[in-house]
């Protein structure tokens, strides 16, 4: 008796193996945490998957290692948002096909009583030596992140090479780092995205917004073909197709997070 | 922030309104852990036999190794098997990587030390006649060993349990070669850690708690098989 | 007649322990009674016997038995240990084994299974838990886990030293009756009048040697 049931028990599992699902065909999307935390990706992905009678398999992860995943040949499409990187994967040969998705912008947070002061300051560059001055913790991702190189890109902007006990690399998620700026009362750059899910459960607030240097464009690129012969080259462009056409567009600008728009079309 | 008692409501709530992600990730949790303890136990109990029973130079080298492998770190069973699995790697043309079968290979390789280990400890501490008394009575050395897997069999469960605990509760693994896709590998652990990186503390938790009931659920079961 | 068993120019040694046999013969349907000081080595040699210690230099032949391969000797040969094992399970799981392993229906264990059991004076123990009898009754139950399948070659280690001395002359009946039944007999004991009351030939080991059958044993 214990050996049917266990014997029965054996063969249950297994089944769970080939999921009912496996006749549709799959495309593998690298992406970055934020479109598939802030439930962007929920919205926009199950027409597509309707449509073309398939399933996208979403890995989420920073951009570094996003794109590291195109290379390797190991997803068939990526979606990021670090254009100097994107840029670079392109002049590799890692990708055949890039688009411009969206945009929305980064924002820096920090401590309702803003002990650095630089709430005072609209000027983004000003705002960061005053954080770097002051020696108000500045929590960073440190994970080679799309928001990691945009961070690094405007201490360099400001003319600072951060470093000291003040400065902690977490090496974390979004979220992560943003409950341990809150947790440290210190300051810390966002995507806006990230930020909107975290609103109501951290006392952070936003020190500097809207400036350009903190525009954030999201890219996405079909991995190449050429490279990796397994790459689902049909399917990839039609998925590319589909979110920059009317459809797909619309999707995006229509998704609202906390009431507010999260990213915007160009 | 009194979200202790919150997640506790918010687990019952979870449990009771069946909720199709929620029993998609306890399902892909379930049946990995369950066919890597499967398969860990074909591979695992001979190990932890053949350590027993045999006497040859480097046995202690092995043990020691296998004591040491016990404490390896879920990241870096991942990562030897990422580098496998990908398409970079030696076996990157079978496109396994972010599958629930690069899953339970992971899972396999983590619990095999586990199960070996518990199962060299049974047979260190099984009476030594076992073995003899077996071959007296007509039996090959398969035979016999097999009569002491069945003298030792609670000690064999122990072992199975400790490596399905440890499988099923493990996010490193599922995290770096499942890639927490929904509906097809995300698992209860990995669906905890997207949570958390939402701030969804309170729902993160309650999933924990779930976890734990499936886990309690699944011992209750063994230990009944055991009680027989 | 042919004989069951022969040893030549055996030679095992262990640390200080040595134990020679030059030559020694044993014809089918006998009892044999093995004699020596403790630690002379009665159950090396029975072990020996058994194939269950490959002695370092030296033979043990089957020449009454079809030819096989030790694993296929050993359904044949069979030795019960001083204070056996009983596997876990009821008696009847630990006389089932060794039919099992010979692939005996599943009727005719449970009728030869009754059958040796009222043989050693366990009628009834089928269902008895193993682990739960007394010394003398797991003696006996090993006794009869090893005659249930009719071996040809019986190597008993000191059978009676766990039966208590009302029980004896039962037990020495039996190993008397046993040849009957097709079984030879060799076992181990410090009482040589229990070899006579059995009616068994002496073998005995003295000073690492066994003494060549026809030596007077005086020890």
């Amino acid at each position: 008796m214990v050996r049917l049931v266990s014997i029965g028990l054996t063969v249950f599992f297994m089944c769970g193996l080939f999921p009912p699902v496996a006749a549709a065909e799959r495309l593998r999307l690298a992406t970055t945490t934020s479109t598939e935390v802030s439930g962007l990706l929920a919205e926009l992905l199950p027409p597509f998957e309707q449509a073309n009678d398939c399933k996208v398999d979403v890995i989420a992860v920073g951009t570094g290692k996003a794109l590291k995943l195109g290379e390797s040949g190991d997803v068939d499409v990526v979606l990021v948002h670090a254009r100097s990187q994107e840029d670079k994967f392109m002049a590799d040969g890692y990708g055949s096909d890039r688009r411009d998705l969206m945009y929305n912008d980064f924002v820096l947070l920090g401590p309702p009583h803003d002990p650095a002061g630089a709430l005072d300051t609209s000027d983004l560059a000003e705002a960061m030596s005053k954080i770097a001055s002051s020696k108000v913790s500045f929590v960073s991702r440190g994970d080679e992140s799309g928001t990691h190189v945009r961070e690094l890109q405007l201490w360099q902007a400001a003319g600072l090479v951060p470093q000291g006990d003040w400065y902690l690399e977490a090496g974390r998620g979004m979220g992560e780092v943003i409950i341990m700026a809150n947790e440290r009362q210190g300051y810390t750059l966002s995507d806006r995205g990230t930020y909107l899910a975290f609103k109501d459960t951290v006392d952070l607030k936003r020190v500097v917004a809207g400036d350009e240097r903190l525009f954030n464009p999201y890219g996405v690129i079909m991995v190449n073909p050429a490279r990796h012969p397994h790459v689902k080259k049909d399917l990839a462009r039609k998925f590319l197709d589909f979110l920059t056409s009317e459809e797909g567009q619309g999707l995006i600008n229509g998704f609202k997070m906390a009431k507010e728009q999260l990213f915007y079309t160009h | 922030m009194n979200y202790l008692s919150d997640s506790l409501l918010a687990a019952v709530a979870l449990i009771l309104s069946f909720d199709r992600e929620v029993q998609l990730a306890v399902w892909t949790s379930l049946y990995t852990a369950a066919v890597a303890i499967v398969i860990a136990a074909t591979l695992g109990v001979p190990i932890g036999l053949w350590l027993g029973l045999k006497r040859f130079s480097g046995r202690r080298v092995l043990i020691t190794l296998l004591n040491t492998l016990m404490a390896m770190p879920t990241v870096v069973i991942g990562l030897v098997l990422f580098g496998l699995f990908s398409r970079q790697g030696p076996l990157g043309e079978l496109g396994l990587l972010f599958t629930p079968v690069a899953m339970i290979a992971g899972q396999t390789v983590l619990a095999i030390p586990i199960v070996a280990n518990y199962v060299l400890a049974c047979v260190n501490g099984a009476d030594q006649r076992v073995i003899d008394t077996a071959r007296t009575l007509g039996a090959t050395q398969f035979q016999a060993s097999i009569q002491l897997i069945k003298e030792i069999r609670f000690g064999v469960m122990a072992a199975l349990i400790a490596g399905f605990g440890r499988v099923i509760g493990e996010v490193g693994v599922a995290m770096m070669l499942g890639g927490n896709i929904r509906g097809s590998t995300r698992t209860m652990t990995t669906a905890i850690a997207l949570e958390t990186s939402k701030g969804e503390f309170v729902f993160g938790l309650s999933l924990g708690l779930v976890l734990l009931c499936v886990a309690l659920i699944v011992n209750l079961f063994l230990n009944m098989l055991q009680q027989r | 007649m042919e004989p069951l068993v022969c040893l030549k120019h055996i030679h095992f040694s262990r640390g200080n322990f040595q134990l020679s046999v030059e030559s020694l013969e044993l014809v089918p349907k006998k009892v044999y009674a093995l004699t020596g000081a403790n630690g002379a080595g009665k159950s090396t040699l029975l072990k020996i016997m058994a194939l269950l210690i490959t002695p370092q230099r030296g033979v043990v032949q089957f020449p009454g038995l079809t030819s096989g391969d030790a694993d296929q000797l050993r359904k044949q040969v069979t030795y019960v240990e001083q204070s056996p094992y009983l596997f876990q399970g009821t008696v009847s799981d630990n006389l089932a084994f060794g039919l099992k392993l010979r692939g005996v229906a599943r009727q005719e264990q449970i009728r030869r299974i009754s059958l040796t059991l009222s043989i050693v004076g366990l009628k009834g123990f089928e269902q008895r838990k193993a682990k739960e009898l007394s010394c003398g009754e797991t003696q006996r139950v090993a006794l009869a886990r090893a005659l249930v399948f009719k071996p040809d070659l019986l190597l008993l280690d000191e059978p009676t030293a766990n039966i208590d001395v009302n029980s004896r002359p039962a037990f020495e009946g039996l190993l008397a009756r046993l040849p009957k039944y097709g079984v030879t007999v060799v076992f181990s004991t410090h009482d040589r009048f229990q070899a006579q009351r059995v009616g068994a030939e002496l073998l005995c080991i003295r000073d690492g040697m066994l003494q060549a059958q026809d030596t007077l044993c005086l020890f």
